[in-house]
């Protein structure tokens, strides 16, 4: 990147000792989520306890990611440079049916993010998904397409 | 600790001084300076002056730290400071340590000040691009404004509760038609339903008109002993009760990965604040809900135990809801991480706000309901 014409970049995410174990999960097509080995709850943000009994390392434990739209806006002008191209696009919030709920894009089948407001695809609150990978200059973000 | 029923009532927290610097989309000067100058104001509405403080509070995202701020006016000595953070949630809650540390006997004279160039400052989440903490999950994806965070809050609300844009666009008149009684408000045109209806999508389910503005503003509050006030000009307006909440899982503006989708934390600030106060939304005669959003004041309303849960639009269309955001609040008034509706909940208890509420003994007011937050209530009689 040059100095004295960075290109616009995108947020990327910085993890620590906490959260890499997720990021390398997204990096080779796995979603990882936190099970506690005690008292089996799922943990979502990442960390290094279970909130719910107090064991320390909860593991990482793949999941399907399917699970239905829990809510979701539309990202629209302005926005960071980065995304001026990319707009409108929809940013769902989705409950696993592990029950956590995460933030994705909602993506077409091959994980490519979807120019929409997301009434041509007929987006509804309980709309059920299924996981796909998005790769956004070079950071892989779990994001969903709806399920047919 | 053997302390009279009596001294206490003596140290009761009062509110003896308050200002505002005129709103501003540039209000060309520091926020350091107009901070200075807002207090200043206040402590000469409050008939003190720079040698009677011995106590600062402020918000984390206030530019100018309380020790700067002391440098600067020529505080001898701050006997209590501190900060809150969390943005919007900060205002109640730093009063709430003002009113704390002056009940405590750690301060007598206690100063609070929000001063932001939010307007000409511009846009605190469009630099940030390296996304640690919760941000690292959130950000990527283009979730980086408040309004973004909100968004999905607003649609489970609309989708559990049934609620109709003219719900949303008839707080938004409203709260318009308080700003126009105030010569400080930044927006005093009227707004029509069909204007709000026609306005371009922010965040979806979000419109323009249901966010508030982008303000340069400066504002102190000045607080002391019941005993103290007493021998000063100013109408002392007691501080009744408070009270903080986080509720759990708490991420900032993003409030959705706990249990229950669409609580916000003033269902845990709530019943804390009817316990600590020994009022009841009944009591309340005039309200200031934190409205970086419209959604926020029904929602408010529920969480809060005015109405029941799902029953805001009928409490509102009723009438029957205590007059709310009479200055005009975050979304016509002034946008300042909700300090002019702490002031406005002064204003309502002295009898001088620009559209008063008759008859108030009880005044409340709330801070941002996505974030760790809190409220306090502002009473006519002391305890």
């Amino acid at each position: 990147m040059s100095a004295a014409n960075p290109a616009p970049s995108f947020p990327i995410p910085v993890p620590d000792a906490d959260t890499q174990p997720f990021w390398d999960g997204c990096a080779r097509g796995e979603l990882l989520i936190q099970r506690c080995a005690s008292c089996g709850r799922w943990l979502w943000q990442p960390r290094p306890i279970c909130s719910r009994c107090q064991t320390p390392d909860p593991p990482w434990t793949r999941v399907s990611g399917a699970g239905t739209v829990a809510s979701w806006t539309v990202i629209r002008p302005p926005t960071l440079a980065a995304y001026s191209e990319l707009v409108p696009f929809v940013v769902l919030l989705v409950q696993l049916d592990e029950g956590v709920r995460l933030l994705g894009y909602l993506v077409d089948e091959r994980g490519d993010l979807l120019r929409t407001d997301g009434v041509a695809e007929g987006l509804a609150m309980g709309s059920r998904v299924v996981l796909r990978f998005h790769d956004q200059a070079g950071t892989i973000l779990p994001s969903w397409t709806l399920a047919v | 600790m053997a302390r009279s029923a009596g001294a206490v009532r003596e140290r009761q927290a009062t509110v003896v001084g308050i200002h505002a610097l005129p709103y501003a989309k540039n209000i060309g000067m520091t926020e350091r300076n107009a901070g200075a100058r807002a207090i200043l104001a206040a402590l000469g509405d409050a008939g003190l002056g720079v040698a009677d403080v011995d106590g600062m509070f402020r918000y984390v995202w206030e530019g100018t730290t309380e020790m700067e701020m002391a440098r600067i006016l020529g505080v001898r000595n701050l006997r209590a400071f501190g900060e809150v953070d969390y943005g919007g949630g900060a205002g109640a809650p730093t009063v709430a340590l003002a009113a704390l540390a002056i009940e405590s006997g750690l301060a007598d004279v206690v100063v609070c000040w929000r001063a932001r160039n939010r307007s000409s400052g511009g846009r605190p989440w469009a630099s940030q691009y390296h996304a640690t903490g919760q941000d690292q999950f959130e950000r990527p994806y283009h979730i980086v404004r408040p309004v973004d965070g909100m968004a999905f809050h607003a649609r489970h609300w609309i989708h559990r509760y049934g609620w109709k844009p003219e719900l949303t666009g008839s707080v938004a008149i409203t709260i318009r038609e308080h700003a126009r009684r105030n010569p400080m408000a930044m927006m005093r045109k009227p707004l029509s339903m069909d204007e709000y209806l026609s306005a371009r999508m922010i965040a979806d389910p979000l419109r323009l008109f249901d966010c508030c503005l982008e303000t340069d503003a400066a504002l102190a509050m000045v607080l002391t002993t019941a005993e103290r006030a007493r021998d000063l000009p100013s109408c002392p307006v007691y501080v009744q009760g408070y009270a903080m909440g986080s509720g759990p899982e708490m991420t900032a503006m993003t409030f959705f990965y706990g249990d229950e989708l669409g609580a916000t934390p003033n269902r845990w600030v709530a019943p804390e604040l009817w316990r600590n106060t020994g009022l009841s939304p009944r009591d309340i005669d005039v309200v200031q809900f934190y409205d970086a959003f419209t959604f926020q004041i029904p929602i408010g309303f529920q969480e809060y135990g005015f109405c029941a849960d799902g029953e805001a639009a009928d409490y509102l269309a009723s009438g029957e809801h205590p007059p709310y955001n009479t200055s005009g609040g975050g979304l016509s008034e002034a946008y300042t991480h909700g300090f002019n509706l702490l002031v406005e909940g002064v204003r309502q208890v002295r009898g001088t706000s620009s559209d008063q509420a008759p008859n108030v003994r009880h005044s409340m007011v709330t801070s941002g309901n996505v974030v760790p937050t809190g409220a306090i209530v502002f009473s006519k009689e002391s305890w």
